[in-house]
């Protein structure tokens, strides 16, 4: 079964159509690449899915339950957990308590008005494994907004990861950075997928990265979906071609 | 510069608190101003609850400070002669308001959250000024006092004894100061913070923003309305200017003036206001213009508040 | 009855046309700028004192005419000396400094003219009954719904005919573009500040005549005009107009029926309003949150 499936989905501001009946299904432990030139409705997509605005028409179903008209919150609550474009995170705390506020929400006690010394350990422990992971210890106790846009990144990627999800959304996570920062993000996004089987999709506009990581690739052009496949099929795909080639030249 | 630690700021602040009775007189106060101060600076704390920590612009606060102001006044003087009593009902007056109207604001942000909370604040006060036979209109409660705390064992004047009264005032402030400080520091406060710093991001680690700030909202008010209801005992009176527009802007100015990110900041901003509400309206006719321009000259020139410059300079 | 309901429905008209010159003003600075201009109030005030004072040199149409401009003068000094420091900062700085003015205004006014109420003159060709059954129908009335009118419909044609209004419209759909288009953000900031104030300057002078003039004459309408905005919608100009004659209305019609809750009464419909559609009744969608 899949646990992300799309159907029909459509949005409209005004009399923009930004994404136009797109239907797509995830199955777990998948690699989901969406690419398509600029303005082709990638991030209204994924707004959709993550509940950011619900759409116009169509559904939304994930692992099974209809999320059409969910709050984000909601959506969050049940698995589904995403980055930005432009990376959001709590500038003005350090990343240990970024992380913090993540981990304590996804535990549970985004309301708890104490802490018991039990809780607080495996919360601690929970935090030190993620800062890890994200090769972020020697830099946690830095407020994240003085770190290089890199480690926001990755510390952003590992907020969502506190949430512990189903399914990760990344939008365009190696958006602005250096060949090296998209070298480790990139190895970061594998491991995550090879390591731990998470249903990753995520918007890029590096094809390296894409080829690399992708099982499947959905390209949109102007709101729809212009082809599906494994990066084989997209690579010698003609209508994606000119779809690219003629937006590049 | 040597950073002094937090625990050693905390201690000095309440040292301060403890001491100040015995040594207003000598630098040219009287106790009532130092209870003032307490009171107030309660108030100012309670608002930044919400806006320095939860990142909500209040700009109708006075409204529930009124609130408990006249809940107590009411409750001693129709209900039962009991000081505790008219604390209860007051505090519980102000937070019952807070929870109706905080359910109809929290979905909005940024200046319309603060222009619908000052037009809010309104309502109370016409109600005050305008019911007549019961809140008496524009001359407010009066011909009530407040009454001795009876502990069983003890009965301690409160009414005679202003030194006495300090220290009551003292240890509600203790009190509620002391939950507003473990709640901050708690998973539920630093959802607060987070709410502050990225709304939208704290919305996708699944924090129901709404719900949250309603609940800051309600707790903020929660403890502005106690502040209300010591302040009418300290008044023995209270009128419709408790909880007019003008106090609203003097509890944020106060917040403002001391340090919206610190936690005492706004007890300072509190006392520095009093102090200077209390030197310029004994000196001068034309205090409203005093004030009027200290508002302007703190916007301008300290807009990160006392604290937040000496912070700035690593002395904080 | 009947003449005592229409004579309040009237009044209520009239009550909301200055809620409406008021809050229009506010709106032009608050949708473009940000800032809720606290001191609104205190221009409205200086309005009304300035013409006051003109008015034995020059007449009430003198008055009328030189007053909401002087004003205006004003309100660009105060905008290009204090307020525009604050553009782009948290919206509680220029709150707090409008406040600030707010106080000062209203004291500067005490300190000048008193803080009692001033007679105000209102020429004798304006002040007798047109009907001696509809005894509330004077010219004066009957004048000031008609100017208030005019001055709408005129606000609205600058709005969208004059290359300025555009420029206003514009930078409040979206200000960044205005700015990289080579718009002077900062002088249209200012020029619209000085647009807003001169609405209330104009109001100050008509309402000086019906409401009797002092120093708190501001503060008394600044409220309901908060109330207009969010009961007829945050970024919507026609949405605040129809707010500023709806919470008239409501308060005239109420002081018939239930004279103490006159002024409750528009805090219920912002209630109300807030609770079913909380963007308010025309305000745009996501302008609110």
């Amino acid at each position: 079964m899949s646990l992300l499936v799309v159907e029909n989905a459509t949005r409209r501001f005004g009399s923009l159509v930004a994404v136009d009946a797109v239907s797509m299904s995830v199955a777990p432990g998948e690699l989901r690449a969406i690419i398509g030139p600029n303005g082709a409705g990638k991030t209204t997509f994924f707004n959709l899915i993550s509940g950011f605005f619900p759409p116009t028409s169509g559904r939304i179903l994930f692992s099974g339950t209809d999320v059409t008209r969910l709050s984000p919150e909601r959506r969050v609550g049940m698995g589904m957990a995403r980055t930005f474009q432009i990376t959001e995170i709590f500038p003005e705390l350090t990343a240990r308590e970024n992380l913090r506020i993540a981990v304590e929400v996804a535990s549970g006690l985004r309301r708890s008005p104490w802490l018991r010394g039990h809780a607080n350990a495996q919360i601690r422990e929970r935090i030190e494994v993620l800062l890890d992971m994200g090769g972020l210890t020697p830099k946690a106790d830095r407020l994240v907004g003085e770190l290089p846009h890199g480690d926001q990144r990755t510390a952003e990627i590992m907020m969502a990861l506190a949430l512990k999800p189903r399914l990760l959304l990344l939008d365009e996570p190696t958006a602005g950075m250096g060949d090296q920062e998209t070298h480790d993000i990139t190895q970061l996004i594998r491991k995550l997928h090879k390591d731990q089987q998470l249903t990753i999709v995520l918007i890029e506009h590096d094809m390296r990265v894409v080829f690399h990581l992708a099982d499947r690739i959905t390209v949109l052009a102007e709101g729809a979906v212009l082809g599906e496949g494994t990066p084989n099929e997209i690579a010698r795909d003609e209508r994606v071609q000119a779809a690219y080639l003629g937006k590049a030249a | 510069m040597k950073r002094v630690p937090a625990v050693a700021w905390t201690g000095l602040i309440w040292l301060v608190l403890l001491t100040m009775p015995y040594w207003m007189r000598a630098v040219g106060g009287y106790t009532e101003l130092a209870s003032r101060v307490l009171v107030l600076g309660l108030a100012a704390m309670s608002l930044n609850f919400l806006l320095g920590f939860t990142g909500v612009l209040s700009f109708g606060h006075a409204a529930y400070f009124g609130l408990g102001a006249y809940g107590a006044a009411m409750t001693i003087k129709y209900i039962a002669p009991s000081t505790p009593l008219g604390i209860l009902v007051g505090v519980a007056t102000g937070t019952l308001a807070a929870m109706v109207i905080g359910a109809l604001i929290a979905r909005l942000r940024g200046v319309y959250f603060a222009m619908v909370t000052i037009a809010f604040g309104q309502v109370f006060y016409f109600i005050a000024f305008r019911w007549n036979s019961v809140t008496g209109g524009d001359d407010g409660v009066t011909g009530w006092k407040r009454q001795a705390l009876d502990l069983g064992l003890a009965k301690i004047d409160l009414l005679g004894n202003d030194k006495a009264f300090y220290y009551f005032i003292l240890a509600c402030f203790a009190i509620a100061v002391t939950l507003m400080w473990l709640l901050l520091r708690s998973p539920f406060g630093r959802t607060l913070l987070a709410i502050r710093e990225n709304e939208r991001r704290a919305r996708f680690l699944g924090v129901p923003v709404e719900r949250h700030i309603w609940l800051s909202f309600v707790i903020s008010c929660c403890f502005v309305s106690l502040a209300g209801t010591l302040y009418a005992l300290l008044n023995n009176f209270t009128d419709p200017r408790a909880l007019r527009w003008d106090q609203s802007g003097n509890f944020v100015i106060m917040a403002v003036l001391g340090g919206m990110r610190s936690f005492w900041g706004p007890l300072i901003g509190a006392a520095i206001f009093v102090v200077l509400q209390d030197y310029v309206s004994s000196h001068t006719e034309n205090w409203m213009s005093f004030i009027g321009l200290f508002f302007v000259l703190v916007v301008l020139f300290f807009p990160r508040g006392v604290l937040g410059i000496l912070r700035r300079k690593g002395m904080a | 009855m009947t003449q005592l309901l229409l004579f309040n429905v009237f009044n209520g008209l009239i009550v909301g046309a200055f809620y409406a010159l008021m809050a229009l003003g506010l709106s032009l600075i608050l949708n473009l700028s940000g800032v809720i201009n606290f001191a609104h109030g205190g221009f409205l005030a200086l309005g009304a004192y300035i013409a006051y004072t003109l008015i034995p040199y020059v007449g009430f149409w003198g008055g009328l005419a030189i007053a909401p401009f002087a004003t205006a003068a004003v309100g660009i000094v105060v905008e290009w000396a204090l307020i525009r420091r604050l553009y782009g900062r948290d919206p509680l700085y220029s709150l707090l400094l409008t406040f600030g003015l707010a106080y000062i205004f209203e004291d500067v006014l005490r300190a000048i003219w008193g803080a009692q109420s001033v007679p105000y003159p209102i020429p004798p060709e304006l002040s007798t009954p047109l009907s001696s059954q509809f005894f509330f129908l004077t010219g004066y009335r009957l004048f000031m719904v008609g100017l208030a009118a005019l001055v709408v419909l005129a606000l609205f044609l600058i709005l969208n005919r004059t290359r300025l209004g555009m420029r206003i419209r514009a930078g409040t759909a979206d200000l960044e573009t205005v700015s990289v288009l080579g718009i002077n953000v900062r002088i249209l900031r200012t020029l619209n500040f000085g647009l807003g104030i001169y609405l209330a300057g104009l109001a100050g002078v008509l309402a000086a005549g019906m409401l009797g003039l002092q120093p708190t004459i501001g503060t008394s309408l600044i409220m309901p005009s908060f109330v207009a905005i969010i009961v007829g919608g945050l970024g919507s100009l026609p949405g605040t107009l129809l707010g500023g004659l709806l919470i008239g209305l409501a308060a005239g019609i109420t002081a018939v029926f239930f004279p103490s809750a006159t002024e409750a009464v528009m805090y219920v419909m912002m209630g109300l309003v807030l609770l079913v559609r909380p963007r308010g009744l025309l305000g745009e969608e996501g302008r609110v949150s």
